[in-house]
Formats: C-alpha cells, structure tokens, sequence
C-alpha cells in the first residue's frame, strides 16, 4: 500500500511512518485545541494550517484531510 | 652523522619547534632528504635528529583486493599510499625515516599525548623504523614552549604508553570494520539495482548521530503548535512604562484569561511587595575542546571543524596548548603567574593581569572534566611574532580572556521583582543589576551583560495601570541542531572523540544526509537511516555505540584487550550483514528512489509563477543538450512557461522568492564568483523601473 500524500511505502494504515505520525499528533492536540478556543474540528484544522510554526508533514496531512472532508477522518480515527 | 637520538615528531611545524627548543644554540640545522625536511640539533655535545611524521602515515587495509564484496574482516596495517593514490608523498617520506633510522642509537616518540598521536608514532616506529616501538622512549607535553619541551625531553616517559596506543589501534581498527562494511553494503545494493556508482557510507559514530538528527527532524516536522496565553500590563511609574506579568505564566483557556484580563482595565495599580535577591554567579570552567568550539561558533559563528584547524595552528605556533583536550583543569604545575606577566607586555591585557597579579593567590575555577593527557587549553604566555590572520586571533584572544577571566572573582548581580496588586490580582515587573563585575570584566566582550533598571520604587506606591492585554502564544517546536549543539550532544551522549565529532558531521554534509547551518535531514538520510534501522538497528544505536568507546576505555586502562573488542564487533556484524545481503534488492530499490527523489528536488526551483500548480524544474534540452528551467505542468499540456539559464557553473534554488518581484530565483556559482538570478523579465531591478 501507498501513502496517501507522498506514495511511499505504508505499511501500516493510508499514510506513510512520517505521515501517519504527524497525524497521530493532529488527532492528539486537538482535544488541547477545543479546550483552549472552543473550535470545530474544521476550525483547527485551518488554523494550524495557517500557523508558521506548524511542521511540514503535519501541513500535508491537514491539507489531505481538509480535501477529503474532516468528518470521514474523525470517524477513521 | 651517526649514533644520534631519532626524535618522531607529528607534524613538520612541531618538529621545527622540537628541534629549536632542544638546540643549545636555537639554531638547529634543516636538512632535507627526498624534499623530506628534518632538522639536527646539538644538545650538551650529542646529536639530535627530529624527523616530522605528516599525520597519520598508516593505515588499514582489507587483506583481500577488490571492492565489490562484503563482510571484510581481514585487515592489515600498511603504508598510505597504498590506499590513498594522492598520498604519493608518503612513500618518500616514509623511505627517509627508514633511513635516518637505520643510524639512530636512540628513538623518541614525540608526537602529540593523545590516542592518533600513540598510533601515529606507533606505526612509524614498528613499521618505518624497524620494530623499535618497544626500545622508544616518549616524550610527553602539553605546550610546544621551549621550557616544557626541554622538560620532556630531559624527563622522558620510559616507554610508549601501550594501554593508549592500543586503543587507538582498537579504535582505528573497529570503525573500519564497521564503515567498510556497511558502506559497501549500502553502496553494492544501490548499484546492483541503477547500476550507477554512488558512495553511500555510515559508520559506527556516524549511525547514531544521524539518529539524533532524524529524530529531531521528525519531531519538527510533525509538529502541531498548542496556543496558550500569558497576560501582561503596562506600568507607568516616574513618566516610564513598564511591563509586569501576572503571577500565574501561562493559560491554557483562552476566555478564562481573557477574564482576568478585563477585569484590571482602567485600574490603578499598587505596589505591594519588593523583593530583592543577591547571588554569585561563579567565573567559567576553562576551555575544554567542545566548549571551545561551542563558544566559538556562538560568537564567531565558526563551524567546529574551523575552530579545531584554528587552535591547531595556535597550538603548533606554540601560543596555546595542546587543544584536544576534555579536561576543565589548570593543575598548579602551570606557572599562572609567568603566564600572566608575558600577556601583560600586550597593552590590551596590561590592565587585566596587572590585576589579577596583585592577588594574593591565583585560583583556577575549574570544571569537573579531567583528561588524563592533558590539562584544559590555556594559552602559553608566549605573544604572536607577526600580527595574526583575524580568524586564528580571534580564537587566540577567545583563549587568553577566557583564562583571565577563570581567575576572576565571581560576578554579583541582584535580582528584583516589584509584585503590584491590581483589583486584588498580583503581578510583577522584573529588574536586574550587576554589583560588582568581577570576571566578567576579563571576558567582556564575550559576555553580555544584560541590565533591566527599574526606577525607585516603595511599598504601596500608586502606579498607573495604562493597558492589560492577553499575549497569545504557541508552543514551539524543538529548535533545530546546528553543528555546534550536534556536537555537544555528541559529547553528552558520548559517542565519538574530541578529535572525530566534527569530521563525522562534516562527512554527513558531504554524504548528502544533512544540510544547511541550521540542520535539515535531507530525504536521502532518512532512507539511510530507515534501512539501517530496519536491517542493522545496532548500528545506528547510541547505546551500543557508548558500550563500545566504554570498552575502549578499558583497553586503555590495560582491562580488556584488544583481540578481544574485534572478536566482539565482528560477532554482531556478521549476521547483520548477512541479513542485509538477503534484502540487498529491496534496499536497493529503496535507497535508489531516496536518489531519484534527492536528484530531482536539487532540480526544482520554486512554484511555476504563471500557473502556480507545476514547479520550476532545471531541464537539458534532447536536441541541443543546453539547460533551461521548464514547468514540469508543460507534460501536461498546462504551461509553456520556460528561462534560459546560464550554461555552465551549478544552478542551485535559493529557497527563497526574489524580494522585488517575488518570483522563485536561483543562485549561480561559477568558479569564485556566485550571484541570485530572478527569471521575472518584468522584474523591476533588470527593467530599471524599479522606484528609488
């Protein structure tokens, strides 16, 4: 199976080690995130996307997951 | 010339300083045989010969010829030139010391007290001189000042320190076993796939540095920022503004913040409480080599290697000591006060050690690094004959404040915080003052002093409270290693020597792994990396990596032998290697699209700025071979955009967007000369409309 972002060899789920992990961390902050601002799930992804601070691999994924609607992914994970 | 004593000096600049310092006339005679310098001094009616090695003139070599094959596990020592064709030069080199050795009555090791400067000497004794490793005598020092060398040399040490020298050879011999074999089995399997060559290499401290940078990387890369929010308050007192904060640092909730905030609008403030805190803040330990090199690439921004090269120098100049050291001490032996009175004949320490001469007693403040070879780098009181290169002037002066300022008394400062209550919320303003300066004036423009004044101030003084406001801040992520914070957590770690740590990050540049001042694992490093760890996670493992510099330890020490640390590598490395030759393809394939991917990203310039979806790649012409950069979005028969670019010299991409136009650019380097081209031919600095 092949990364969903960069086609590289995933061996476990839609992303690659280096995706999958800025993903884990995505899911992770977000409780973080809804407790700091009170934001939907749509909402952070955006901001975090916009953030200068915000990691390279974590941008793709918010991209990717902003492309296929933030709803599925919830559900995913 | 006959019956003399062979001195082996390290280098030709150590011999020349050897041979004068041991002349009774300070005018030895230079001689040179096969455009090989040695010199021959006269000392109390015997004749002395100091002949110079040129570094490491032996090295390892696989029994069995040939290239293409691994495991390799049989080595012998040979000359250089035998594995080095531009070491023509040590052929020669070696045949004058056969020959000056062969009339020698006496032999004397001088090289440099440390693990290279005993294998060094070492080798040249047992293979250059005809086995005399065990009739050597060795002479030991730390400066290449006359006193000390004639010290050394009236008291030598009886024999070669064996323990050292053995783990040098342990050393030499295990990095090889580890580097030729894993890079051959990294660079076989990517050419087996591509049948291109391609020198890929990893080593046994080169393993797990790459570890650290990879995972630093990760964890930047797959940041998430977190917000959070501090409040502060503007304070006006005596016509100035101040900044207080509030008591509690950091909010994780916005609104319960927010609240805080607005409940101190439009109040007036009342100072509540002024602590004061007085403290010592003690002078530094003196220079080992990592803090050397630490502080110099903090001040000077030079790179650790630099820093090395440059003391080196200052060494064989015989204005500091011997600078691969990890010791922080200055043993009482060194005569401090000697050194003091000659730094003082250059006006600009006169001062400075004048005072520091008139204390009663001159007392190190020393760190707890030792090192058994050597004391910390301190400089020789010995003055440059000729005005210094700037750089190696810099690094000298760097030295001698810093040995002034051991010396010094430690700084006092006091610390005060005025805490004012506003609507029944504390906050606080921060000052801080120095009382008395003490070391700091020795090392003072390497030191800042940073002073916040706050005005005077008492206990339930009425302050104006101009504004409160929520600062919102994020959570940052892991700063990124540059070679001098690499290097320490080298030497935290342990991992490495004084002497390798910088070629080892240099060699990562070389090797494409990493890039730029402030690291980036490039995509080729982590493919190396994600092969090593799948296949041999041994090798790029820290612990087994400080297990074996700890046995390296012993071997010094005369615990463990030699024989013993090789049988032990080669037992982990065979069935590594073994399982790497099973899945030689899928590495192959692997570390050939790391390549692939590496190559094209040098190509790529920036975002096409006419369509904004295709990227900028340099492309050769089929028909005509000439380059020129091309939208890769052309193949899809969505751009045309192309520029021409500059037939020869490197084309690389700057990163960055051009500052008038803010189109991609590239920086050309042709021979010495390099220069920033935008492609925009509208750009306003090629068509002159730009406003002035």
């Amino acid at each position: 199976m092949k990364c969903a972002i960069c086609h590289r060899k995933s061996h476990v789920g839609k992303y690659c080690r280096s995706h999958e992990k800025a993903c884990e961390n995505i899911f992770r902050s977000y409780e973080q995130w809804r407790k700091a601002l009170e934001i939907s799930w749509k909402e952070y992804l955006s901001q975090i996307a916009n953030n200068p601070l915000t990691g390279e691999w974590t941008k793709e994924v918010v991209q990717h997951l902003l492309k296929n609607g933030e709803e599925a992914n919830v559900k995913d994970h | 010339m006959d019956n003399y004593t062979l001195i082996i000096a390290e280098k030709p600049d150590a011999a020349e300083k050897i041979a004068l310092a041991l002349d009774n006339t300070e005018m030895p005679r230079k001689l040179s045989e096969k455009g090989v310098p040695y010199y021959v001094a006269k000392r109390h009616g015997k004749e002395i010969v100091v002949v110079p090695a040129l570094g490491h003139m032996y090295t390892i070599a696989a029994e069995r010829k040939g290239r293409n094959h691994y495991p390799v596990f049989s080595f012998k020592w040979v000359p250089r030139y035998i594995t080095d064709r531009k070491a023509t030069g040590i052929r020669s080199w070696l045949q004058t010391i056969t020959t000056l050795a062969k009339k020698a009555e006496t032999f004397v090791d001088a090289c440099d007290f440390d693990v290279e400067g005993c294998v060094i000497g070492y080798c040249i004794l047992k293979y250059a001189c005809g086995a005399k490793e065990h009739e050597s005598k060795r002479m030991k020092f730390s400066t290449l000042t006359r006193q000390e060398l004639e010290k050394a040399y009236a008291e030598p040490l009886p024999q070669l320190d064996f323990g050292l020298t053995e783990a040098g050879l342990a050393r030499h011999e295990i990095d090889w076993l580890y580097g030729i074999n894993l890079s051959r089995a990294l660079t076989i399997a990517t050419r087996k796939r591509s049948k291109r060559y391609v020198t890929l290499s990893t080593g046994r401290v080169q393993g797990p540095t790459l570890r650290f940078l990879v995972a630093r990387e990760e964890a930047i890369r797959s940041f998430v920022p977190i917000p959070y929010w501090k409040i502060r308050a503007q304070i006006e007192t005596d016509g100035r503004v101040f900044e207080a904060r509030y008591v509690k640092e950091r909010f994780e909730n916005k609104k319960e913040a927010e609240t805080i905030a607005n409940s101190c609008e439009d109040k007036r403030g009342e100072i509540e409480e002024i602590a004061l805190r007085e403290f010592k803040h003690p002078p530094p330990f003196p220079f080992d080599l990592g803090t050397l090199q630490s502080e110099a690439y903090n001040l000077f921004s030079f790179l650790p290697g630099r820093t090395l090269n440059l003391a080196q120098q200052l060494y064989l100049d015989a204005l500091i000591s011997y600078p691969r050291t990890d010791s922080q001490k200055l043993p009482s032996t060194i005569d401090y006060a000697s050194i003091l009175k000659n730094l003082g004949k250059a006006k600009e320490y006169y001062d400075l050690t004048s005072e520091l001469l008139l204390k009663k007693t001159l007392k190190p403040n020393e760190g707890y690094k030792e090192d058994l070879a050597h004391p910390a780098i301190y400089p020789t009181g010995n003055l440059p004959g000729r005005t210094l290169e700037s750089s190696k002037r810099k690094v000298w002066d760097l030295v001698v404040r810093r040995f002034l300022a051991v010396f010094g008394e430690p700084t006092t400062k006091q610390n005060m915080k005025v805490y004012v209550k506003i609507n029944g919320l504390r906050f606080y303003v921060s000052g801080r003052r120095i009382l008395t300066q003490g070391w700091m004036r020795y090392y003072e423009p390497y030191v800042k002093i940073d002073e916040v004044l706050l005005p005077p101030t008492r206990k339930g003084q009425i302050v104006n409270v101009k504004e409160t406001h929520l600062e919102e801040v994020f959570k940052e992520p892991p700063s990124r290693y540059n070679p001098s914070s690499l290097l320490k957590d080298m030497e935290e770690v342990g991992i490495g020597t004084k002497a390798t740590r910088a070629s080892i990050i240099q060699t990562l540049y070389e090797r494409r792994y990493i890039e730029g001042k402030k690291i980036t694992v490039t995509n080729l490093g982590f493919e190396v990396f994600d092969v090593l760890e799948k296949h041999c996670p041994q090798v790029v493992s820290t612990a087994l990596t400080r297990k074996l510099e700890e046995k390296m330890d012993r071997i010094r020490e005369n615990k463990e032998k030699r024989q013993n640390a090789l049988t032990d590598v080669i037992g982990m490395l065979q069935p590594s290697l073994a399982a790497f030759k099973e899945d030689e393809e899928a590495i192959g394939e692997q570390l050939n699209d790391a390549l692939e991917r590496s190559k094209l990203e040098e190509r790529i310039i920036g975002t096409c700025p006419v369509c904004k979806i295709g990227k900028l790649v340099v492309n050769y012409s089929r028909k005509t071979g000439k380059r020129f950069v091309g939208c890769t979005s052309y193949f899809k028969g969505l751009c045309k955009t192309c520029f021409p670019l500059p037939q020869r010299g490197t084309v690389r991409s700057t990163g960055k967007n051009c500052h008038r136009c803010g189109w991609p650019t590239t920086k050309v380097y042709m021979k010495r000369h390099q220069w920033i081209l935008c492609f925009n031919p509208e750009c306003p600095s090629k068509t002159g409309n730009e406003k002035s």
